[in-house]
């Protein structure tokens, strides 16, 4: 059956809810009412040859048909001033301009300072046309300087108005650059004699507006620096060099508005340094920490140099808030066991329509009753953002060729494609080719629901299966708990387990599970892949995660140079590895490799005959293959695998209890692990292209396993759950959940 | 632009006289392949997204159709053809075909023109 699954599309308000608290849905459909169920998963994977979609159908007080609205995302982000009419030009001078660095220009024309409004025809406007000519508008009248910007060339761009003489000038200044000469444009118009300039509506940067309904259009895509409005006639080179940081006391005269977007560089605020305190706030996250104008390169870090970093980088299709109205409030009974929830949303008619099926996932975590089980599973919801909407499968060009077949498209790739206002994920780039530095739940995320694209939230619902198999009691929470609350948020639990691919972790995060680890908390890593990206969530945003790529790591997108550092929190958003606080010195393992062909299995190694990992084995062979099988991916060791490695942290006393063999040459090194490209790097030739399945004890009687794969989890369920690798986990499990310490080995 | 991202990195000239390589592909469009064929094949699926034609699935695991990437985002994702693929051999073959006729402009000889 071919399923329709985005009839209905929504979002919560909150990505996790604790049992006896409320959550709201947004929800959106061409059709006008909609039947909602509650289910909680317990395997998520609709995929018939694996455990198969097994869910509990929950009784809620929002069950049944409730009505639906259409709902319109509008991407594009800008800046939005309230203005009480100061911004309308008046008197005999006024004039306006600030640095440019286009992006991308193409189709219709994009808005830079603005309070015009294409529905009413009112207001002015500085804008790009869509061959990147400068325009001025008044009005109804379009003035065009007949010359064009260039994509990632900063420029100056400007007018006057003198409303007394009837005239106006329009600039643009292309500063000298590396061994190019500064170019200047300007050309002079009459005006007409009346001119709507007012369209009662608030002043924009970087948009113009739609209509008078606050629905903005004409989004920039580049950055822009330093806008600045002035109420006299002043030449563009003169309002370029204006001195715009009044001195305490000094009159600026005649200094209407002067936005520094150096100026809380970590916030959604922006901070008009005149003294008319026209500050604005930030619509739809564009990114900030960005490289201005008179960056030297002699610092990477915005917080050191913030006047080097006054620019802002909008972008027409960002999105964080989809800001849809509310459709309905679930009150989260307090006896709820915690998991993964989903609506399922169906058609409301009486006629059948079977092939029509949509989900809204959230998670239910601990309440203030909830009484605690020993074992907590720690969701990966920040790697679900940062996959959410992927679609690398429609535009990456090496995408094809990593896969080695002709790329399938599920139908929600297809709806991707074809409304690509929903945005896409941190691995996918904007419009313009930068990368995309943010990915929210605040709007539909078709990857993170059942029928969607497996990878992460899917695979790791094969691991809540498999504990509700082997009726062991855990709890769930996500990473955002942890995020937010740091080592309080584990502190219940005896053992705590990070699924398939715990691959982007914040500061919070890293260091609640050291300490929880340190603390005497045992930990099951059961992923691949993991503690790789230092990320943050937005202060300003909290629903946003934030990614920026470094200058290595296995990634789609580079960030541009000096741009690395996280604008919400300012730390180096790179490699964790890079922050000095690699996988390994958490867990043991660390990224290595991928595998684009054949999955295979583990060996036992002679650490494994340590009597301290001797438990771990109990009920298996010697010499046995571990997971030479698994669902989906056909082995225990692949898709993304990682390696023990001392000099990257591993503590001394861990042991190596089993390592992956038969790889091949579709097994490749992620690139931070070579510094010379040279034969001999891939999976048949390196010993260092590997998984490792690892084990240590901590202080105050923790432990630490961690199988270093993704697809260990794809394998528990094989053989109606009797194998091998579904033992060892059984014993590390039952081991970890033991109150009896574990005893740290004299270290040398 | 990077070595990955560049859709023009790759340098391979497909040879049409290299049948043999056709053949290859034909008896196992899945499978594991000579270190040539795979830089035929690498030449064949590298490049800019957009025109590239894709299976859209349309029962996981069991019915393809063939699509392509259009050239601008937000732009309708129509079917190439009416043909329905219900095995991933004879789909990967079938594209095989049509990228062999528009990359070297020959066309193959009649025994290698239909199906598996």
């Amino acid at each position: 059956m071919i399923y329709k699954t985005n009839e209905y599309l929504g979002y919560p308000d909150r990505i996790s809810v604790p049992a006896g608290e409320t959550v709201k849905f947004q929800l959106s459909s061409r059709r006008d009412a909609v039947k909602v169920e509650v289910l909680r998963l317990r395997c998520g994977d609709v995929d018939v040859n694996g455990p198969g979609f097994k869910y509990d159908l929950m009784d809620s007080a929002i069950d049944g048909v409730h009505a639906c609205l259409d709902q319109e995302i509008r991407p594009g982000s800008c800046a939005v001033i309230e203005h009480g009419g100061t911004l309308v030009p008046s008197g005999n001078g006024w004039s306006f301009g600030c640095y440019i660095y286009p992006t991308h220009i193409a189709d219709n024309g994009r808005g830079i300072m603005s309070n015009w409004c294409e529905t009413t025809g009112q207001g002015y406007a500085l804008e790009l046309d869509s061959e990147g000519r400068p325009v001025l508008r008044l009005g109804s009248t379009c003035l065009t300087l007949d010359v064009k910007v260039r994509e990632r060339v900063w420029s100056f761009i400007s007018a006057t108005l003198d409303l007394a003489k009837k005239t106006a000038r329009l600039s643009l200044i292309v500063p000298a650059d590396g061994t190019r000469p500064a170019a200047a444009h300007a050309k002079s118009f009459a005006l007409p004699d009346v001119l709507p300039l007012d369209s009662g509506l608030d002043f924009l940067i970087a948009a113009h507006h739609l209509d008078p309904a606050n629905r903005y259009t004409a989004h920039f895509d580049g950055k822009i620096e330093a806008p600045r409005i002035v109420s006299s006639s002043l030449e563009a080179e003169a309002l370029r060099v204006l001195d715009c940081q009044p001195r305490t006391g000094a009159a600026a005269p005649g200094l209407v508005a002067f936005w520094d977007f150096g100026d809380g560089i970590t916030t959604l605020d922006i901070k008009d340094l005149s003294a008319n305190c026209l500050h604005g706030r930030l619509h739809q996250l564009p990114r900030r920490g960005v490289t201005g104008f008179f960056w030297s390169g002699a610092v990477h870090d915005f917080r050191l140099a913030p006047r080097e970093y006054a620019a802002i980088h909008f972008h027409s299709d960002d999105i964080y808030d989809c800001q849809w109205q509310t459709t309905f409030t679930l009150d989260v009974p307090a006896d709820w066991r915690t998991g993964v929830y989903a609506l399922r949303l169906t058609p409301a008619g009486d006629e059948p329509e079977p092939d029509c099926e949509s989900y809204v996932t959230f998670f239910v975590t601990p309440g203030k009753q909830t009484k605690r089980a020993d074992l907590v599973v720690v969701l990966s919801v920040a790697t679900y953002l940062a996959y959410a909407n992927s679609a690398l499968r429609l535009y990456q060009v090496h995408f094809e060729t990593l896969m080695e077949h002709v790329l399938w498209l599920p139908l929600d790739d297809v709806y991707m494609q074809e409304h690509p206002q929903i945005g896409q994920s941190t691995y996918d780039s904007h419009v313009d080719g930068s990368g995309r530095a943010y990915s929210s739940w605040l709007r539909p995320v078709l990857s993170m629901r059942p029928r969607g694209y497996w990878f992460n939230m899917i695979n790791d619902t094969h691991i809540l299966d498999w504990l509700e198999e082997k009726g062991i009691a855990y709890d769930v929470i996500t990473d955002v708990e942890l995020d937010r609350e740091g080592a309080r948020a584990l502190r219940p639990y005896r053992a705590m387990m990070t699924p398939t691919h715990a691959e982007y972790y914040s500061f919070n995060m890293m260091n609640g599970i050291m300490d929880y680890q340190n603390g005497g908390g045992r930990h099951i890593s059961m992923g691949g892949n993991a503690f790789y990206w230092r990320c943050g969530f937005h202060p300003a945003a909290p629903a946003a995660l934030e990614v920026r790529r470094g200058m290595a790591g296995t990634r789609t997108w580079e960030s541009e140079p000096g741009e690395v550092h996280l604008a919400g929190t300012g730390e180096p958003g790179a490699l964790w590895r890079h922050s000095g606080f690699a996988p390994q010195k958490l867990v043991g393992t660390g990224f290595s490799a991928m595998i684009n062909d054949t999955c295979t299995y583990y060996v036992r190694t002679p650490d494994s005959e340590d009597p301290r990992a001797a438990f771990i084995f109990e009920g298996t062979g010697r010499h046995e293959r571990f997971g030479d099988f698994g669902f989906r991916y056909g082995g225990a060791v692949g898709s993304e695998i990682d390696r023990l490695d001392y000099d990257l942290g591993t503590p001394r006393h861990a042991l190596l209890i089993a390592t992956s063999e038969g790889l091949g040459a579709g097994a490749l090194p992620t690139p931070e692990e070579f510094r010379t490209m040279v034969d001999g790097l891939d999976g048949t030739q390196n010993a260092l292209v590997r998984a490792d399945m690892v084990f240590f004890e901590t202080g105050n009687g923790g432990a630490v396993f961690a199988s270093g794969s993704i697809t260990f989890g794809m394998s528990l369920g094989h053989n109606n759950y009797d194998n091998n690798i579904s033992t060892i986990t059984l014993n590390v499990v039952k081991r970890f959940l033991d109150p009896e310490p574990f005893v740290l080995p004299a270290l040398t | 632009m990077d070595h990955t991202s560049d859709p023009n990195a790759l340098r391979y000239v497909i040879d049409p006289q290299r049948l043999d390589l056709v053949e290859e592909f034909r008896k196992s469009p899945l499978g594991v392949h000579s270190a040539e064929l795979r830089k035929m094949l690498a030449k064949m699926r590298w490049g800019k997204a957009q025109g590239r034609l894709v299976l859209i699935v349309l029962e996981a695991g069991k019915a393809w159709r063939l699509s392509r990437i259009p050239e601008r985002r937000g732009d309708p994702m129509p079917f190439v053809d009416d043909r329905i693929f219900t095995s991933l051999s004879e789909a990967e073959w079938h594209v095989f075909k049509i990228r062999w006729q528009a990359m070297t402009g020959q066309t193959l000889p009649p025994e290698y023109q239909g199906d598996l």
